[in-house]
């Protein structure tokens, strides 16, 4: 009964493998995640830190409120289920499930012969930390078998009991306790489908029944999609994805994840978008075919795929791929040559080429699988029309393989003209501030979503609203133009939009002629020991106190203590003294002040309501708040307790 | 009935298989079985033998062995090197299994340099440690002293850690782990699931630091000088030559107790207790 937050949290093996890297995720109680993934991915890997059996290389885990990294398991307050069950083998069941009770002790007052109890001096009951009797034993043992249904072999040992049954004992001696968070690491990779299949519901129902946090890690993604209410995807130690199982099969962030959530696989081509006016033409490459699709379905797609030149990847489940049964669907048709079939027995998968030359029953990339219905006759050869629904393509980038159809756009790519100082988009005017001035022309403009907020001076119609990644998300057209903005409102209204000038980017021929202030400013350092005289009240002669402080550009400022604890951790002690570390501060957190980081300031960027000194700070530009004017050298106070520290050399993030 | 037909092929394949063993089995039992019959004997002298069987069978020199203590003591001998050998045997196992769990379970920086070094260690054969022993034995002031002898031997015992290391490797890390999050501590985990788990590996470790003690010679020899300190072994070995068939029935009864550990202890010697812990 407990949230969980993970920040940048790293582990690296003593060898440099990295097994997970920069895994941040918030958990609520009673929420049941699975970590799924293919293996080696660091799935596991998380689990057993969470579980405390793995120290952490760097990053914070918070259950509830509590910081665990340096824990102990038996403290956490967790339990655990493990693949290989890892039973007691030589206690019986009842033994088996009372060994994590008897291990405790919980606190209670001291009590005489009689039952009375104790009184101290002051009339408060004396506390003590006691074992459980056995009756308690017995209540709990018997609860936790009596929802797992094991009550008749608790005098049985593990090797007398089938997996399944072993594996409700495992799930038994976990739930006893009745900890904070459940892990559970593979616990059906050891069953048999069938045995799987009803395991994977029970342990949803007991999710149910315990309401508490489950964490599950699995490498099968039905057993994901199936049981959690997350889903994180990981790959490689990196995470892909954390969302709900409707999303994550609705809007895969990258290829990876939309091909292994899902079966069969999404077939995937390589092609090119085209867009004339209204309509979006695709091209598949091995394909003489190609079709049209309404832009209406591809609007957020940045724009600079829809050239016709750029290669995507399209991607396409297979239930929204029908064999056309005569007429077919205006211009949403494409021709298959069929190489095998696969009856499952309500459906027909079937297997195909796109490309009609191929004639391959392996692997290729213009392979297609569809579904049709029910048993159907199908000669291997045999070319049918194949009708594709865009209403659920994905679309991603040929070489990062990242979407390019997000849920939330991240950008609105847009074009506009400036002319005497103030900027013209789509029929509304805005005037620049001093600090983006440049030579008139057009732009094209690169405005982030979260950039735009409701109540302003420009107005805009909304079209279409919706709420995605818990936000609200508004299409609005303005002008002419579309825009997509996170602000909530209903379609048909009208509503007034204003814009963060800072964090706009203008582009002319592919070159940045105004660039997005940056949020953070960093800068290469080093890490030292500090000794102290120390400051003894009474006068005399003190030792030396150690200190920690960070080294830039040759001078030392102070460390906070718990930012030195975190670096030391993460680089196991006197490594931390060798190592280059880049130091973070937002534009917010540096002060102007007597003594600090020596800056030599080179102008000073106006954006009307605030304004911003570029500086140079051991050769990085940094970017400061400021009041009024200021120039010359000046000295620039961080707060040194809102830093952020990232290790060069391996990429963690500590702080 | 039908009969059995046995191909030729495997009938002779049978039969040199069966001609190696028993070719094998008398090189190794024909020492023993001499002895056994030598104890039997009547006539003392060691040259009295002439042949296998002995001239006369009889008793006589069990009944001496334990009667006639005056000059050669061995029940006496034979209670110094119990005491010896099953206080070796206990000490030397803990520190074995201690040993042999910590480098099993545990992953610390000398690790891989101390299981090297033990293991080219164990290469040498004990004897040539023999005068180094002698001479600290004399500083500390431990010759004539069977506590000399349980320090040596149970300090070399867990040179040989490596069988019960190889076992404990067996059991799965995960038990462990399910413990260490259960709430017990690295301890109780050993006591409580390690230990009764390596049950048979520690029948097998307390027999096998016995056997050593039980019937070394060289060391006791070198470091007992009193008579009634002899364990059996010096003590046999200082019998005079008339004396060969009380050597023998001294010899023939030292293997009693080893015997009958050995039955006692058997069913604990089957492993595969941890069966059914986990999917393999």
């Amino acid at each position: 009964m407990a949230n969980l937050s993970l920040k940048h949290i790293y582990k690296v093996y003593p060898n440099g493998t990295k097994a997970v890297s920069d895994f941040n995720m918030q958990i609520d109680d009673k929420e049941f995640i699975v970590f799924v993934g293919p293996s080696g991915c660091g799935k596991s890997t998380m689990l057993r830190m969470i579980a405390g059996l793995e120290e952490i290389t760097a990053g914070e885990l918070r259950i509830g409120d509590v910081v665990v990294n340096d824990m102990e398991p038996k403290d956490r307050d967790i339990a655990m289920v493990f693949q290989n069950y890892a039973l007691y083998p030589h206690m019986n069941i009842y033994e088996n499930i009372a060994f994590g009770l008897r291990m405790r002790k919980i606190p209670d007052v001291k009590r005489n012969k009689q039952g009375g109890v104790v009184l101290d001096k002051a009339g408060e009951p004396v506390k003590v930390m006691r074992r459980y009797s056995k009756e308690e034993l017995d209540e709990k043992v018997l609860g936790a078998a009596e929802v797992l249904g094991i009550t008749d072999y608790l005098k049985k040992k593990p090797k007398e009991m089938s997996g399944g049954q072993r594996q409700r004992v495992a799930l038994g001696r976990a739930i006893v306790r009745e900890p904070k968070v459940m892990l559970l690491d593979e616990p059906l990779s050891n069953l048999d489908a069938k045995l799987r299949t009803q395991m994977r519901s029970e342990i949803v129902k007991l999710h149910n029944k315990l309401q508490t946090t489950f964490i599950y890690v699995t490498h099968d993604q039905v057993e994901a999609m199936t049981m959690g209410t997350r889903i994180v995807v990981m790959k490689d130690g990196y995470i892909q994805q954390v969302d709900t199982p409707k999303n994550v099969y609705q809007d895969p962030a990258n290829k990876f994840v939309a091909g292994f959530i899902g079966t069969p696989q999404m077939n995937f081509f390589e092609g090119t978008l085209w867009r004339t006016g209204e309509r979006v033409e695709m091209r598949f490459k091995g394909s003489e075919c190609s079709v049209t699709a309404s832009y209406d379905i591809l609007g957020k797609v940045i724009p600079r795929y829809l050239d016709g030149k750029t290669p995507v990847w399209i991607g396409l489940r297979a239930d929204d791929i029908t064999l056309d049964t005569g007429g077919g669907r205006d211009g949403a048709a494409i021709k298959v040559k069929i190489s095998h079939t696969e009856e499952l027995g309500t459906e027909t998968l079937v297997y195909g080429d796109i490309d009609l030359a191929r004639d391959t029953f392996g692997e290729s990339p213009t392979q297609v699988i569809l579904k049709a219905a029910g048993f159907k006759n199908f000669q291997s050869g045999d070319v049918v029309d194949a009708v594709l629904r865009f209403e659920n393509v994905h679309l991603f980038d040929f070489e990062t393989e990242e979407s390019i159809l997000p849920r939330v756009p991240k950008y609105n790519y847009l074009t506009c003209n400036v002319r005497e100082g103030s900027m013209e988009l789509l029929g509304n005017k805005l005037v620049l501030p001093d600090a983006m001035q440049c030579p008139d022309g057009e732009y094209e403009l690169l405005l982030p979503v979260d950039a735009l907020s409701s109540g302003g001076e420009i107005e805009a119609e909304v079209l279409f609203s919706e709420r995605a990644d818990g936000k609200p998300l508004a299409r609005l057209n303005m002008g002419g133009g579309t825009l997509f903005a996170p602000i909530d409102a209903k379609a048909g209204e009208r509503v007034q939009l204003c814009v963060d000038l800072k964090q706009i980017a203008l582009r002319r021929d592919g070159e940045e002629v105004i660039s997005p202030m940056p949020l953070v400013n960093s800068v290469l350092g080093t890490f030292a020991l500090d000794r102290v005289k120390a400051a003894r009240k009474d006068g005399k002669k003190g030792g030396n106190v150690n200190e920690y402080a960070f080294v830039i550009g040759g001078n030392k400022y102070r460390a906070p203590t718990d930012v030195a604890q975190k670096m030391f951790a993460a680089l196991s002690g006197r490594k931390a003294f060798t190592a280059q570390f880049r130091y973070e501060f937002t534009p917010y957190d540096l002060k102007i002040s007597e003594h600090g980081l020596p800056a030599e300031v080179e102008k000073v960027l106006d954006y009307g309501t605030e304004k911003f000194a570029k500086c140079k700070v051991c050769g990085s530009d940094f970017y400061v708040c400021v009041q009024g004017d200021v120039r010359g050298t000046i000295c620039l106070e961080p707060d040194f307790e809102k830093i952020g520290v990232t290790e060069t050399e391996r990429e963690i993030k500590i702080v | 009935m039908k009969k059995l037909k046995i191909k030729p092929q495997k009938l002779f394949n049978v039969a040199i298989t069966y001609l190696i063993i028993l070719a094998v089995c008398f090189v190794f039992l024909f020492p023993i079985l001499w002895l056994v019959l030598a104890s039997f004997s009547k006539t003392g002298s060691i040259y009295s033998f002439e042949g296998f069987f002995p001239a006369e069978f009889s008793l006589d020199s069990f009944k001496r062995l334990f009667t006639d203590t005056a000059l050669y003591n061995y029940p006496r001998w034979f209670l110094n090197t119990l005491f010896i050998a099953l206080m070796s045997s206990l000490i030397g196992t803990a520190l074995t299994i201690l040993t042999a769990y910590v480098m099993s379970r545990f992953r610390f920086r000398t690790r891989k340099a101390m299981m090297k070094t033990t293991l080219i260690l164990g290469m040498f054969p004990s004897f040539m440690t023999m005068t180094a022993v002698y001479l600290m034995m004399t500083q500390f002031n431990l010759i004539n002293q069977q506590w000399g002898l349980i320090l040596i031997y149970s300090a070399g015992a867990p040179m040989g850690y490596l069988t019960q290391k190889g076992f404990f490797d067996t059991i799965p890390s995960s038990i462990d782990e399910a413990a260490r999050i259960d709430g017990a501590s690295n301890f109780r985990i050993f006591v409580r699931i390690t230990l009764p788990l390596a049950a048979p590996m520690i029948v097998y470790t307390l027999l096998s630091s016995f056997v050593w003690p039980w019937s070394d010679f060289i060391l006791p020899q070198l470091l007992l000088k009193n008579k009634d300190l002899y364990t059996v072994a010096v003590g046999l070995m200082s019998l005079d030559d008339s004396e060969f068939s009380r050597f023998a029935a001294g010899s023939v009864f030292i293997a009693v107790p080893i015997v009958v550990f050995y039955f006692a202890l058997s069913k604990f010697l089957i492993s595969g207790l941890s069966a059914g812990a986990v999917k393999q």
